[in-house]
């Protein structure tokens, strides 16, 4: 008798290769961002959980070669110090700006083929969750090299996080443990990094992974003209065991093999260049990811600023907490805004709606436009000229994609 | 009282209890400071240079020119960011309300070095620009400008409120020395 026959009998697997192991998966390069994500994580994992065995949580100062600098600084230049432990801290980074690539794109990915709507927007909120959470978890990660770029870049952190109308500064402090920089932040941001961060991220996967099975993919819209209707349930694709299962493995290799080399040719993160912080700020820029947040916060002027409920809303509670509210709300009700006929069977094609259409490119273009707000110095345009773009340029794309879809057709028909 | 009520009351209390007894747990989270080093800035104390070789050393009205700006914290209380000023020499005649006028010396000016807007460092530049031809403040981070000479007003940018002043006198040995309290709270208000 085989191995694997033995162990099929023990356990009964039988019923779960009967139940599981033959579920469908449509192809379609698109429906694998979301694995890719999944597969950085994995290496995000991998790569962590090697770095926390050399990684020192704390502020405290020593004596380095080049005079006093914190214990975690230390430590990070000691792992680049060493070639291997080097090239795993850049695929930390890397594969942390993999996922939220990755998860960016998967999430287009669904928009555009309207892929949220009824029963999936649990699916929606979960994955802008997973999306949020993997932010906060880099963000936490952010500080722990304790190298002057992190500590700015936390600092900034610290600054939005008090400027939240009402419960700011105690919010701030709870979450920093102190006001930052305080040396109690770095235990508290490497637990909320490492034990936290892991975890919550890991339930969030696995139950969006479980919904996922329970509801079953949407299959690309070309499937529906090829289906007779009564057949709608029924889906097309490979099964999970063994021909999805070998894809997915390809695909993980390819995603550790593209951050390897990534990694050994672009340096990310350089502390030893950054040096250990110091009581000046400089010249810095956040992630891509942040750039329009960033960006939000330039434009918006320092006398605009109003009353609410008792509390004084600043520039700085505009520019950090309101715009990236309302775009992110307005994502998060997506399937509640779209009345479209929903499909339980098929994503549609991205024109198939000019109005999802022209809604998505133009929130893409804003959310372009707000980071090109955040170069506005290095490409000599001014407030003002920003304003213009960042107002002009989402309403122009959205009236273009509209008419090049059929809108307007559709709206005298 | 019968079974069934008890047995909802007992469940009632021991889940109010529970989540009572949660709360200790989460006021621990907010930090405690740890050195005597993060004190506030109280008047009398002396401004110290915040970085370079003379770090430490108190600052002098001969330590720096005019138009020329150090980091510099009250001795002894350097691991209190909020503590951080702005030590910068201007010319007196050029300096005018809202300063606070007493808490200044021989063209001497102090503010926080934390921006309002979202606590960066700020910077002290002579070089005149655009939208601030004279020696100005501004903030690395999202170009939040201020004006030094006059209270430390904003100029430009996304900064919500002046940078806090912080008055200071000279003493016998022409060291600058903090004569008053800040003029505003320091850094990023909600
Ligand atoms: C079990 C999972 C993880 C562990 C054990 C872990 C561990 C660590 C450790 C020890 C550091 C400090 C070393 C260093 O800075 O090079 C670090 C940094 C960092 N981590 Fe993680 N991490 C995990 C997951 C993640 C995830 C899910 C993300 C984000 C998507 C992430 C993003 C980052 C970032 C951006 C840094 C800064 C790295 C640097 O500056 O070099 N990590 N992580
Ligand atoms: S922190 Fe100074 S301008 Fe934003």
């Amino acid at each position: 008798m085989s191995i694997g026959g033995w162990v099929t009998g023990r356990l009964g697997l039988d019923r779960l290769r009967a139940k599981y192991l033959g579920k469908p998966f449509p192809v379609h390069s698109t429906f694998f961002l979301g694995e890719i994500a999944l597969f950085c994580f994995v290496v995000l994992v991998g790569t962590g959980m090697y770095l926390a065995l050399f990684y020192e949580p704390s502020a405290a100062s020593i004596t380095g070669g080049a005079g006093p600098m914190p214990l975690a600084y230390a430590s990070i230049v000691a792992i680049d110090a060493t070639p291997f432990g080097a090239l795993v801290r850049r695929m930390h980074h890397w594969a942390a700006q993999l996922m939220i690539a990755s998860i960016v794109l998967h999430l287009m990915r669904i928009y555009f083929t309207a892929s949220y709507k009824k029963p999936r927007e649990v699916n929606w909120i979960l994955g802008l969750v997973l999306l949020g959470a993997t932010i906060g978890a880099s963000f936490a990660g952010y500080l722990l090299p304790y190298d002057q770029f992190s500590v700015t870049a936390t600092a900034i952190g610290y600054g939005i996080a008090r400027s939240v109308p009402w419960v700011g500064p105690a919010l701030a402090d709870y979450g920093f443990a102190g006001a930052f920089p305080s040396p109690s932040s770095v235990p508290r941001f490497f637990a909320y990094h490492v034990v936290w961060a892991p975890l919550a991220l890991s339930g969030l996967i696995a139950l969006h992974l479980v919904i996922l099975l329970k509801q079953k993919h949407t299959e690309p819209a070309a499937a529906r003209a090829v289906r007779a209707p009564a057949d709608a349930h029924l889906i097309e694709g490979v099964p999970l065991w063994p021909q999805q299962a070998s894809l997915m493995a390809v695909l993980m290799l390819v995603v550790i093999a593209v951050t390897a080399v990534l990694s050994a040719f672009l340096p990310v993160h350089p502390s030893a260049f950054y040096g250990p912080p110091q009581p000046i700020t400089p010249e810095v820029k956040p992630d891509w990811y942040l750039l329009w947040v960033y960006g939000a916060l330039r434009l918006i002027p320092g006398g605009l600023s109003f009353r609410f409920l008792g509390a004084t809303i600043g520039s700085e509670a505009i520019g950090a907490m309101l715009v990236p509210g309302i775009l992110a709300l307005a994502i998060v009700l997506v399937p509640w805004l779209d009345r479209g006929t929903s499909s339980l069977y098929y994503a549609e094609s991205p024109t198939a709606s000019p109005r999802r259409l022209a809604f998505g490119l133009a929130v893409v273009t804003l959310f372009l436009a707000l980071s090109l707000a955040g170069f506005g110095a290095e490409l000599g345009l001014g407030v003002p000229v920003l304003w213009v773009i960042t107002l002009a340029a989402p309403l122009l794309v959205w009236w273009g994609s509209y008419l090049l879809a059929g809108g307007r057709r559709g709206a005298g028909a | 009282m019968d079974r069934r009520r008890f047995a909802d009351w007992s469940l009632k209390v021991g889940i109010g209890a529970a989540i009572a007894s949660a709360i200790p747990g989460v006021l621990t989270l907010r930090g405690k400071a740890r050195s005597a080093a993060t004190k506030a800035v109280e008047p009398g104390d002396r401004l110290v240079f915040a970085l370079g070789q003379n770090a430490g050393q108190p600052v002098t009205r001969g330590g720096f020119s005019q138009n020329e700006a150090v980091l510099a914290y009250p001795e002894g209380k350097s691991d209190n960011h909020e503590n951080l000023v702005l030590v910068a020499k201007l010319d007196p005649a050029e300096l005018g309300p809202p300063l606070d006028m007493t808490g200044t010396a021989e063209g001497v000016v102090a503010y926080s070095a934390i921006c309002t807007h979202l606590g960066c460092t700020v910077r002290f530049s002579e070089e005149p620009m655009d939208a601030a031809p004279f020696p100005h403040i501004h903030c690395p981070c999202h170009s939040a400008l201020f004006d030094p000479r006059h209270g430390g007003v904003v100029m430009g940018g996304p900064a919500p409120r002046p940078l806090p002043q912080l008055p200071v006198r000279l003493n016998d040995k022409g060291e600058v020395v903090v004569s008053g309290p800040f003029t505003s709270p320091v850094g990023v208000k909600a």
